[in-house]
């Protein structure tokens, strides 16, 4: 069993272009998005259009002038400014005829728009309010970020990034692999040796295992060292729930592979039941943001429960016992993917 | 090949062998119909047939390595299925056409294989036999066709086996390749004493290398002897040829006592073949004809039938169809 497992390791150590994948992949991954900074409110251009001595147009040009990501430059001429807005050299028109104040924008930059709009009308509200007399606002709101320490979205993603990684790399490399091997009627010549076929593919997903610790640890150690990326919790309980779940994902490479006819119909297979996950399990975004029935539907798949999992101990620095919920559910799927590749995993083409 | 090398143990049976398939045009289709015969221990036998013959499915069941639908087979008395795992203790197996890991050396592979088994030989030990101890730290990838069908047959060679099973060793390689193949699988058999089973599609190579033969045709057997005895078999043994100077009357030749059939080999020419049942008896009649009634011959010769004469008496078609 020893030789088997080192045989094991050492033919998935030499398969370069697999390797790559596994560990590359989700490496660069997480090297992109270090590299944007999500922290930085982008910049809004703003054009201000009007009668330059009428007190709505200062009282407006003083508000907009007190955001920082505003940058406000005054202009004589609405339609120069319009065409403008159209060439995409500004993003927002507001003009002052009046006492009344018309925004104009882009529709194209949604994300801009929102806060823009919404900065602009709290200005309005308080040019109004101090027309009105009233310079103390009754009511006053302070917003303030509740999470344990700061937690920015790349400490959000980074371990998203390694179940992933994990997941991407199990599914297919395994599926691939047992193809490749019943292709070439390896998995045939072994049948005809005494050696139980099982202690084969245990062999296959024992190397497959430390292979996708090696993996986390590359991922999180570029992510912290290289990024900055700040984790609270224990990392040992991430590394313990990803291999767990990993067995999930071998199994379902299993089952890939059982109905494939080659190793790129099983690559095809195994992608199909990754992609999706990748995406809707909430890898880049929290799953809130999906309508509410396909969040019923995902909260059934098995990457969901880990990634809330891994989140809760490292990124919100809670104890393992807060993801007690997550890891039941991950261990149903242990057993059921187990009775699926069962069922699905052929050692011979049908 | 000396006598005392077979010996009368039974080194495998098969009795009454069926394997059926589910088949979407037929039903079911019969791979293997009520196959049965023995191998001694120290034969070489060989399967002698076309593709789709039932050879690989018969040497498979006896494997282990697919359920019969009925019938028994067995390997020093050891049911293929029953007490398959000391059975395949006992057995090496090559596969037609199977690989071997394309990220592993040769002495990775021997060694890794060894382990599955009670008893190894080290790899160095087998890669020595077949002349490729320099090529140990390869990949298989690496490996001629020739090389690479000789490390396949060593490898299955690693539990110092009883039985050797090859499913056709050769097809693919080049002469040159097969005749040293040739040479590895009569070491195996009269220098380590292994028994042999092979299959092959090669009239040549069943002459060559086996004791006896199964002439297989559908999925049964129509002949077992050894290739001398096969063509003997057949009521024209030998073949006489030779050449004339002019055209000759056929049907004069067909008269002359002992002569089966008569075959003009080139149409037009003057080059023409006797079939014969005994060559000794009929060639003086001939070569007595031939100066009664004047006729210059060249190029007289003798030829015996060959397995490929047999196969066609005995199923009515070439083998390479």
């Amino acid at each position: 069993m020893k030789k088997l497992f080192g045989a094991s390791a050492k033919m998935l150590y030499r398969d370069k272009q697999a390797l790559f994948w596994a560990l590359a992949f989700p490496v660069i991954f997480a090297v992109v998005f270090g590299l944007f900074d999500f922290e930085q409110s982008p910049e809004v251009k703003i054009d201000l259009v009007g009668e330059t001595a009428s007190p709505v147009y200062g009282a407006m040009g003083v508000g907009l002038g007190s955001i920082d990501t505003f940058v406000v430059t005054e202009r004589a001429d609405l339609g120069a400014s319009t065409t403008r807005l159209d060439d995409g050299d500004t993003d927002v028109v507001v003009a002052v005829q009046g006492a009344n104040v018309e925004v104009l924008y882009n529709e194209t930059n949604f994300q801009t728009n929102q806060f823009a709009i919404t900065a602009i009308e709290r200005i309005v509200d308080r040019v109004n309010l101090e027309a009105a007399g009233v310079s103390e606002p009754t009511v006053t709101l302070e917003a303030s970020g509740v999470a344990a320490g700061d937690v920015s979205y790349y400490d959000f993603l980074l371990p998203g990034l390694v179940a992933m990684g994990v997941m991407n790399a199990s599914i297919t490399g395994m599926a691939v692999a047992i193809s490749r091997f019943r292709e070439q009627k390896i998995l045939r010549r072994i049948l005809a040796t005494p050696l139980a076929p099982i202690r084969f593919l245990s062999a296959q997903v024992g190397a497959r295992l430390v292979l996708s610790v090696i993996q986390s640890a590359l991922i999180l150690a570029v992510g912290i060292f290289l990024f900055g990326a700040e984790l609270h919790g224990q990392l040992i309980w991430l590394f313990v729930l990803v291999t767990f779940a990993n067995l999930i994902f071998l199994n379902l490479g299993f089952a890939a592979a059982g109905r494939a006819k080659n190793p790129d119909a099983a690559a095809g297979i195994a992608n199909a039941i990754a992609l999706p996950m990748m995406f809707l399990s909430g890898t880049f975004f929290p799953t809130e943001t999906l309508p509410v029935i396909v969040q019923w539907i995902v909260k059934f798949l098995p990457l969901t429960p880990l990634l809330e999992a891994i989140r809760l101990v490292s990124v919100e620095g809670e104890p393992i016992t807060a993801a007690a919920t997550q890891i039941a559910a991950l261990t149903a799927w242990v057993v059921l993917s187990f009775f699926i590749a069962n069922r699905m995993f052929r050692f011979e083409e049908a | 090949m000396s006598a005392e090398r077979i010996t009368d143990e039974v080194a495998v049976e098969v009795r009454d062998l069926v394997k059926e398939f589910p088949s979407p045009e037929r039903g079911t289709l019969t791979a293997v119909d009520h196959v049965s015969f023995e191998v001694h221990r120290g034969e070489v036998f060989g399967f002698l047939g076309p593709n789709g013959a039932g050879k690989t499915t018969t040497l498979e069941i006896v494997e282990g390595l697919t359920p019969p639908t009925s019938g028994h087979t067995s390997v020093f008395g050891l049911d293929s299925v029953a007490e398959r795992e000391a059975m395949k203790e006992r057995i090496g197996v090559q596969l037609q056409s199977s690989a071997y890991f394309q990220y592993l050396t040769l002495e990775e592979i021997l060694d890794l294989f060894g382990s599955f088994y009670e008893r190894a030989v080290a790899p160095d030990a087998l890669l020595d036999k077949v002349g490729l101890i320099d090529k140990k730290r390869s990949l298989v990838g690496h490996l001629s066709g020739g090389q690479a069908q000789r490390f396949s047959i060593v490898a299955a060679m690693v539990n110092d086996p009883d039985v050797v099973f090859l499913d056709e060793p050769t097809t693919g390689l080049d002469p040159q390749a097969r005749r040293n193949l040739w040479d590895l699988v009569e070491h195996i058999n009269q220098v380590e004493g292994k028994t042999i089973v092979m299959t092959t599609h090669y009239m040549e190579e069943a002459q060559v290398l086996c004791d006896r033969v199964a002439v297989i045709d559908r999925g049964s057997i129509q002949a077992i002897d050894t290739p001398l005895g096969l063509v003997h078999q057949l009521p024209a043994a030998y073949r006489i040829a030779f050449a004339t100077s002019s055209a000759l009357n056929v049907n004069d030749l067909k008269d002359l006592p002992g002569v089966l059939g008569v075959t003009p080999l080139v149409l037009g020419g003057f080059d023409y073949e006797l079939e014969v049942a005994r060559a000794g008896d009929t060639l003086p009649v001939f070569l007595d004809w031939t100066k009664e009634n004047d006729v210059e011959v060249d190029d007289v010769q003798v030829v015996p039938a060959t397995l490929e004469d047999v196969f066609l008496s005995l199923t009515g078609r070439s083998l390479r169809e």
